[in-house]
């Protein structure tokens, strides 16, 4: 008896010293869900979205760009551009502080960018693998205490708003550190600074600065989806990103939640491969004529698979770039397989005697974009009814399928998407910036397009610009490589007690989230 | 014994090399690592030149003779995605991973005894039906099933268990912070509930059905009949003769039961969010992350067979039948 009541007095124990960290979130509390682990702190290394929703808290940038795409001014006040489109001269506010206590000068801005690109750092992230290798960066340096210069090698319209994704980070601290160390202590000046960080379990951050409502950020890390809706659902958390489409009913019916869906920038589309080994492949060279790839454009019915598959009412994109700043004149293709079909016979492809026109691959990725493999299969389907015979070869995303991607090695037809953006369509069309672009997967070579790049250098106002970009899309519509399909979108699952609304692009930032009244 | 342990030793040996020659070769089967390294605007120099400087343009023994060097000095070079060095981040993610199978082996084995025991002395009836049914369905649900349903049960509809994440305690022990690690125990516990059942159901049952039958067999035997006829209790019959022998098999099945529920964490990490091994080993494989892949494996090579040698010396010392 006495050996009962001690364990029921242990278990008793147990559960009273528990720590509540499985209760509701204190009020000066939010904590978000994500679906992906955080990787590094360190500002040049950073790629993924994730990493760097949480990072973008902790560093400042010169300017930023909210989620209608309008740009607002952050570390810097002013920009002055030199004539020749080579040099961005930035003034900082005064009064800006590193969190190691030391003011933040020209000198930290430049050091940022500087020790993005320095070799012997060998860092791949998103500075010096996409801005400065899509800008031509070449060095950064203080002219005065507040003036900081950016050099670049060629004019390049969208420059300003790429450079604006480069964190700033604190020199005196960073060089104090070695790159191990900086791994993992990030030194900044935006509105939290790290508190806490376990690995593969959660994000502490604490307010320094404004702006900024909450003074705790938790991140915590829930991969599997079900577990992220049970944890929004019991209130532990306030955001959850990448809502199951299966599960936006549970969360509806709770009381707790409401799952907010926003179309997304992320341009999802089939691509054709129009290189050479790929033209000697079955299928291969039938979409090297245009007239092919343009009647397959109506033989898909992209909306259907949006409400059906996506539970999502989608407008089918017209091109690579995003809605808001698309060629207005062009319309989306409507479903027509009859219209299709009567192409391809015109296009010389006609239907044999067992039915088939020509057999074509379609390769893709599974598990990274939202129901990817029943939307790749839907998209057979819908060829198939006009005639290809398809062969969907489904890959394992990470070791299989990108390793061909980024050797452009993926088709003859290949699903894919491409984060994009709002605030400038020639953003969404630098994955096609020249023929030869690591990103130009289908090795598409129309001059129509590539020789027009030269045309938006020298434009000389951004509506003289915007007659040339217009054109291009038109050409990319009629004779593209895509063949179009809609903008993924997002599902944030966001709990009662907040008020937040979602972006287009993915960013998860919470300096304007607040409790709700 | 010590020429068996030499001799175990030597061929742990043989299958370490094993291990890291299937990690080297399947990281390879993936394509060229040389993208791995490089931006995806990278031109096609960049690409050559970065392919001769980190060494992937030589043949492929020479780069697994270099990575045997390196893996000797425990150097299994940084992590791709987390920039710090691979061997330190696996051996970060460890000692989540063992809280985790060690308290399901435990469930596993506690459990298992008093089921299989009650299973056999009460043969044939409705105790032994109603346990063999539960055994047949732990062996039937899928481990990740079974952890989300516990989710909507426990966590969301009683809200009696937390239903994600994870509190230290091995890892401030052996940081020899002491108070810290008493102090996170019973939230450890708590949360290892959940996790621990899902990973180690399928273990109880299968270990209820081997005692069961091991008893079964056990109770036979003239020397249980011996026992009895001397007028033992029945109680110290079943603990001090019957069970000791047939307790046997399940030790046996102690040291490979450890490399299936370690196949069992890389799921239920994932599904209750538990920073271990195997989360890590399915996200560095996902964004391949060569180094900290293959410092997994081999640590959890090495775990197990380290495990492994020391269930045979065990299993010599509690049954002295066993000749080396």
């Amino acid at each position: 008896m006495k050996r009962l009541s001690l364990v029921a007095a242990a278990g008793a124990a147990t559960i009273a010293l528990s720590p509540a960290a499985f209760g509701q979130p204190a009020d000066d509390t939010i904590v978000v869900g994500l679906s992906a682990d955080i990787t590094t702190f360190e500002p040049a290394a950073i790629s993924s979205r994730d990493n760097a929703n949480i990072v973008r808290h902790i560093f400042g940038t010169l300017y930023t760009i909210d989620g209608d795409g309008a740009v607002i001014p952050d570390l810097a006040e002013n920009l002055e551009i030199s004539e020749d489109g080579l040099a961005y001269v930035y003034t900082l506010r005064e009064g800006l502080t590193c969190h190691d206590g030391e003011a933040l000068t020209a000198e930290d801005v430049a050091y940022s960018f500087n020790r993005a690109k320095d070799p012997e750092n060998a860092f791949t992230g998103n500075t010096p693998g996409f801005v400065f290798s899509s800008v031509g960066f070449q060095d950064a340096e203080a002219l005065d205490e507040l003036r900081v210069q950016i050099n670049i090698e060629r004019k390049n319209p969208i420059a300003f708003g790429l450079l604006a994704e480069v964190y700033v980070h604190c020199k005196d601290s960073y060089e104090a550190m070695t790159l191990d160390e900086a791994a993992s202590n990030p030194v900044g000046s935006g509105s939290y600074r790290l508190a806490s960080w376990v690995r593969g379990s959660e994000v502490v951050l604490e307010k320094v600065n404004d702006p900024g409502t909450f003074e705790r950020m938790i991140w915590r890390i829930i991969p599997e989806a079900s577990t992220r809706s049970a944890e929004l659902i019991a209130g532990n958390v306030d955001i959850i990103t990448n809502v199951a489409p299966d599960q936006i009913d549970a969360i509806n019916a709770s009381d707790a939640a409401q799952v907010e869906a926003i179309q997304g920038t992320r341009r999802m589309y089939v691509g054709f491969n129009l290189s050479e080994p790929f033209a000697e492949m079955p299928g291969g060279d039938a979409i090297q004529d245009p007239d092919v790839r343009r009647a397959l454009q109506y033989a898909v019915d992209v909306p259907t698979i949006c409400r059906q598959l996506l539970n999502f009412e989608c407008e089918r994109a017209t091109g690579l770039v995003n809605i808001p700043n698309a060629n207005p004149n062009l319309e989306p293709y409507p479903y027509d397989p009859d219209l299709a079909e009567t192409l391809l016979d015109e296009a010389g492809w006609p239907r044999a005697s067992d039915g088939t026109r020509f057999s074509i691959r379609l390769q893709a990725g599974r598990g990274r974009y939202l129901n990817d493999q029943n939307v790749v299969l839907a998209i057979a389907q819908y060829l198939e009814d006009v005639g290809l015979e398809v062969e969907v070869d489904l890959m394992e995303w990470a070791s299989v399928y990108v390793p061909l991607i980024r050797e452009r090695n993926v088709g003859p037809l290949f699903f894919l998407g491409s984060g994009g953006g709002l605030w400038s369509p020639l953003y969404d069309m630098t994955d096609l910036a020249r023929a030869d672009s690591g990103t130009n997967y289908t090795h598409w070579d129309d001059e129509r397009w590539f020789s027009r790049w030269a045309d938006i250098s020298a434009a000389q106002s951004p509506e003289e610009q915007r007659v040339v970009i217009d054109e291009m899309l038109e050409v990319f519509y009629e004779d593209g490589p895509w063949l179009h399909l809609y903008f993924q979108p997002d599902f944030y699952g966001v709990s009662s007690r907040i008020d937040w609304q979602p972006r287009p692009d993915e960013k998860v930032y919470l300096f304007n989230a607040s409790l709700a009244q | 014994m010590w020429n068996y342990i030499a001799r175990r030793l030597l061929q742990s040996v043989i299958v370490i090399i094993g291990v890291t020659l299937i990690s080297f070769i399947a990281m390879q089967i993936g394509g060229d690592p040389t993208y791995l390294f490089v931006s995806e605007r990278a031109t096609q120099e960049e690409i050559e030149a970065a392919r001769r400087a980190l060494g992937f343009d030589r043949p492929l023994h020479i780069q697994y003779l270099s990575f045997l060097g390196d893996l000797v000095q425990g150097d299994f070079g940084n992590s791709l995605s987390y920039r710090q060095p691979a061997m330190g981040i696996v051996l970060g993610a460890l000692p989540a991973t063992i809280e985790l199978t060690f308290f399901s082996m435990f469930v596993a084995v506690v459990f298992a005894i008093p089921f299989g025991i009650f299973a056999a002395l009460y043969r044939g009836t409705a105790i032994d039906g109603g346990i063999m049914a539960f055994a047949m369905l732990g062996q039937s649900i899928p481990g990740f099933w079974l952890g989300i349903m516990m989710i909507l049960f426990f966590g969301l509809n009683l809200a009696w268990l937390p239903i994600s994440g994870h509190v230290p305690f091995l890892m401030p022990l052996i940081q020899g912070d002491i108070l810290t690690a008493i102090r996170n125990l019973p939230g450890a516990l708590y949360y290892l509930i959940m996790p621990g059942l899902a990973i180690g159901f399928y273990s109880l049952a299968r270990n209820a059905r081997l005692v069961r039958s091991s008893m079964l067999e056990v109770l036979g035997q003239d020397y249980v009949r011996t026992a009895r006829s001397k007028g033992i209790t029945e109680g110290s019959v079943i603990v001090n003769h019957a069970l000791r022998n047939a307790w046997l098999p399940v030790v046996t099945m102690i040291g490979l039961e450890f490399g299936f529920l370690l196949s069992g964490v890389v799921v239920i990490e994932t599904v209750f969010s538990w920073p271990g091994i195997g989360r890590l080993v399915f996200n560095a494989i996902n964004q391949r992350d060569i180094p900290v892949v293959q410092a997994a494996v081999i640590v959890l090579s090495l775990l197990f067979v380290a495990l492994n040698l020391i269930v045979d010396l065990i299993y010599l010392r509690i049954d002295p039948r066993v000749k080396l």
